[in-house]
């Protein structure tokens, strides 16, 4: 048995509700939980006021997103140990970053090509606002903590005795080094989330790429064995998608366990004629709204009440509808996951957002898609008629 | 959990880096007058609190916050703006929050910062200002911020500060619409949230039954009817202030027997103020208690009173409490150890006194300890009359009194030891007058490790013929008796051995000495008050010549 723990769980199998659980045992010692996105933080609050006892989030429990723990715990204490420029100066916050960060210029060809650390520290680690790259932060924090001599992870240990990650999966590059040296000190950390919603990769570092697309599991096996437990058995029943749903969703991921519903009466009390995966017509979207009020689900610029798919992450609906795109419905028609491109095989489309998208139901997701009756489609797919 | 360290630079009167180590417990602060030992006080107080003279800083900047020498150079030379910067260092567990290399050591500690300084985001506009105004220019102060952090460059609120500070003082500009904002300062931190909330709801309950009264109700009407001339008029009304969330502390009074704090005398408001600083209790929270000057307003048995509650709460409950004063009693009861003195803004403390001593003078605190600490140079005496001899010595010499230049004559008995002890560790220059008793055999080789060696500070004088053992027979030998007698201007009454007061003059240098011998100081007097020139003993005119070298 090791103080750390991670759990790989399967989309609704309730992880945030089991982490949060956990959390609310502990009584003896501070307890740090972490998270990925603003929206996943807002969540967990929620969740753990009311779930604690007196609907009160305890003292000893903080909630950060793990772009604001890496500022406030790894970079701000010790940020002059980097070197003396940056003694006092302000860092004005992060500045994410979709693709690779500090670009410096295109060349002849077209490329892009990026400043090195060694070269240009200030535009490699910081944007002209003076705001840190989101997918540098934690290269800059392991640099500081080699500085410091341990100093980071040290001043954290006597603040946390507990931490907590929730969306696991989306860590890597140098989040992993970070990771392995909480393994290593007195706290107690545990890892829990899905490898198969890696949404935000926002690690282009070269550091541990065999361990991107959420291997925790294996990075922990081949770099940190004997540090950190593995269980694959607690959060593997989905307390949300029904049968059709998590046999479909199995699909995108043929090499991980097959996701099951939980069988529970409680999960499953509440039953509705309108279940499983559905394809609909562009003319029928307002009829279909007017009928089921889905929630909407978008690739990208979604205005609210909708939601874009990566933002959905860890949400519960009772129904969506989806907008796909374009590669999303080549694989709805042929069944391909991967595509040759330049001799290489690729991911055919956005597999994980679209997992994530496809999970969040309870009852029914409704897939848009204009198509012939004499189309055919992969198999779990029905062709919605209104009544 | 406690403040170990204070640093304080560009604020008021300290223009470099000035560093205090304080101890967990009691310290006690003395110094002269413009010391800066108020300042110190003041900069812990606004660094735990953010408050300065009762208000929040962060709106109420000011130039005159600045060192004076600073701004006038900065008048002169403009490049690098001035900047304020206090840090308190902090020791205890469950402070890892605080740990960073944000500090003015650049490495790792565990405290907080303030600092006033450019904000940068004005620096184009202070560059500008600065080009404009070639000479003489005054601090933009309006380019200017206040920045509250960790050593970890953290943003602080006064909240979650895990440190409670508690100002007391006496002195009156700390009062805001007749509430002291120091006094509900402290009632604030004594109290937890749920009890603050029902104070600011029973506050709000208030306002409605104000407003529901009827002399209230035909009021407002009144002046509804007087301003509303047309439809689109607003409504103009008179009701309670509820405009902030601590409307509660402005409007609210404390109240002593009915009588409003701020009527009660000066020293009981001081004496209630630290007792409700000393009583808070939260584990979680460490209480920072700042007291100036407790002396003031107050009377020698109250002050007593005072000082037996601080000491007995600070052993008890773990707080910490810095104490400023001018007074040798307090520091005597509070212990000599805990003594920091503050001179030409550096600190000499009187740590390793022997057990004795402090206990010596925390027994009889009655002891002018803080003169010997205060003065630039003493001169030790046995009793008042060897005082006033030696006065009036230094008198004939400068045409002034030795306290003018700075040095003290102090009658310190037989408990020279007590007093040399604290000299040594002042480095202070002492000169010992006393009797030789005679035995000056002894004395010699009892004062043989002060008097022979060049480097110590302390010198002990006596006339080495034990003919003239003391005082009186020095004047004696040094002048004709005659000469003496005319000062003196005995009236003696002879009664057995015991001469009392009557109209005989002595016939003899015998009769003389026994008259001197029984009233040392109606003699001593008599030699200080003359106009008759009159030579003083050698032992003494050496110790003067001492002191002032």
């Amino acid at each position: 048995m090791s103080k750390n723990k991670l759990i790989i769980a399967t989309a609704g199998a309730g992880k945030t509700t089991f982490l949060i659980r956990e959390a609310l045992r502990i009584k003896d010692g501070n307890i740090l939980i972490m998270t990925y996105t603003e929206a996943n933080e807002a969540e967990i609050k929620k969740k753990l006021f009311n779930e604690s006892p007196d609907h009160k989030i305890p003292n000893n429990i903080t909630i950060q997103t793990w772009f604001t723990f890496l500022l406030k715990h790894g970079v701000k204490p010790y940020q002059g140990a980097y070197n003396n420029y940056l003694f006092d100066k302000e860092i004005k916050g992060l500045s994410f970053s979709e693709g690779k960060s500090g670009l410096r210029y295109f060349n002849a060809r077209g490329f892009p090509v990026y400043w090195g650390e060694e070269e240009n520290f200030r535009k490699f680690y910081f944007s002209s606002d003076f705001k840190i790259y989101s997918d540098k932060l934690s290269k800059f924090v392991i640099a500081c903590n080699e500085n410091t001599k341990g100093e980071i992870i040290d001043r954290l240990s006597r603040i946390y005795s507990y931490i907590l990650i929730d969306e696991m999966q989306d860590l890597a590059g140098y989040d992993l080094e970070i990771i392995k040296l909480l393994f290593k000190s007195n706290i107690q950390t545990l890892l829990v989330g899905d490898p198969r919603q890696v949404i935000y990769l926002t690690h282009h570092e070269s550091k541990h790429t065999p361990y991107r697309d959420g291997r925790m599991k294996e990075f922990i096996n081949d770099k940190c064995p004997r540090l950190c437990d593995i269980d694959e058995e607690t959060l593997k029943y989905s307390h949300r998608n029904n049968k059709e749903i998590c046999d479909f969703s199995s699909k995108l991921y043929p090499n991980l366990p097959l996701s099951e519903p939980c069988k529970c009466d409680e999960c499953r009390r509440e039953k509705s004629e309108h279940e499983g995966v559905y394809l609909i017509n562009r003319c029928q979207i307002k009829d279909y709204l007017v009928t089921f009020n889905p929630t909407i689900l978008k690739p990208k610029n979604s205005v609210a009440p909708e939601w874009n798919f990566g933002k959905s992450k860890g949400l519960t609906f009772k129904r969506v509808l989806i907008f796909p795109t374009g590669t999303i419905i080549q694989y709805l028609k042929d069944g391909r996951l991967t595509k040759r491109i330049k001799g290489k095989e690729e991911k055919a489309f956005d597999i994980a957002k679209f997992y994530v998208a496809i999970t969040r139901p309870q009852f029914s997701a409704a897939i848009v898609c204009d198509y012939d009756k004499s189309e055919k489609f992969i198999d779990g797919i029905k062709k919605w008629q209104s009544s | 959990m406690h403040i170990s360290k204070v640093t304080i630079q560009g604020f008021k009167c300290f223009r470099r880096r000035f560093e205090l180590l304080l101890n967990d417990g009691l310290n006690i602060i003395v110094g002269n007058n413009e010391a800066g030992k108020s300042t110190i006080l003041e900069a812990i107080h606004l660094t735990l609190s953010g408050l300065y003279n009762g208000r929040y800083l962060r709106n109420e900047l000011s130039e005159y916050l600045f060192n004076k020498v600073i701004i006038e150079n900065f008048k002169t030379d403009s490049t690098v703006p001035p900047e304020i910067v206090i840090e308190l260092y902090f020791e205890g567990d469950g402070l890892a929050i605080f740990e960073g290399d944000f500090n003015s050591e650049r490495a790792k500690n565990c405290g907080i910062q303030l600092k006033i300084a450019l904000d940068e985001r004005d620096r184009d506009l202070y560059n500008d200002y600065i080009s404009d105004n070639d000479e003489n220019v005054s601090l933009p102060i309006e380019y200017y911020e206040l920045t509250w952090t960790t050593f970890a460059r953290e943003v602080i609120t006064a909240k979650n500060l895990p440190f409670k500070a508690a100002l007391i003082d006496s002195s009156s500009n700390r009062y805001q619409n007749g509430s002291d904002i120091y006094l509900s300062h402290i009632i604030r931190n004594y109290l937890d949230t749920n009890q603050i909330n029902g104070l600011l709801q029973a506050h709000r309950r208030l306002q409605k039954t104000f407003s529901k009264e009827k002399v209230v109700e035909e009021v407002n009407k009144l002046i509804e009817e007087r301003t509303k001339q047309t439809d689109g008029d607003k409504v103009i009304k008179v009701d309670v202030d509820l405009s902030s969330k601590n409307a509660w502390e402005y409007n609210m009074l404390a109240c002593v027997e009915d009588v409003p704090f701020q009527h009660i005398g000066k020293g009981y408001q001081a004496i209630l103020k630290t007792k409700l600083a000393l009583e808070h209790q939260k584990a979680t929270e460490a209480n920072i208690i700042m007291i100036e000057e407790p002396e003031n307003h107050l009377s020698h048995s109250k002050l007593n009173q005072l000082l037996n509650d601080i000491n007995e709460k600070c052993e008890k409950a773990k707080k910490q409490i810095i104490i400023s004063t001018h007074n040798s009693f307090v520091a005597n009861k509070l212990g000599l150890d805990k003594l920091i003195l503050l001179n030409n803004k550096k600190t000499i403390r009187l740590n390793d006194l022997s057990e004795e001593t402090i206990k010596f003078f925390r027994t009889i605190s009655g002891y002018d300890t803080l003169r010997l600490i205060l003065c630039n140079s003493a001169i030790l005496c046995e009793g008042d009359s060897d005082e006033l001899i030696v006065q009036k010595c230094y008198f004939k010499k400068h045409k002034k009194l030795p306290i003018q230049s700075g040095i003290e004559v102090i009658s310190v008995g037989l408990s020279f030891k007590r007093y040399i002890e604290i000299a040594l560790k002042l480095d202070k220059k002492i000169a010992v007058v006393t009797d030789n008793d005679k035995k000056s055999e002894i004395l010699i080789e009892k004062y043989k490790t002060y008097n022979d060696d060049k480097d110590c500070p302390i010198k002990v004088f006596f006339d080495t013929d034990d003919n003239y053992s003391t005082l009186e027979p020095q004047l004696v030998k040094h002048n004709r008796w005659n000469l003496i007698n005319q000062i003196v201007d005995a009236k003696y009454k002879k009664d057995g051995a015991n001469y009392k007061k009557g109209e005989y003059k002595c016939n003899n240098e015998d009769e003389l000495l026994i008259y001197m011998e029984n009233h040392k100081t109606d003699c001593a007097i008599k030699f200080f008050d003359t106009e008759i020139e009159f030579e003083f003993p050698a032992y003494i005119e050496e110790a003067i010549n001492y002191v002032e070298e």
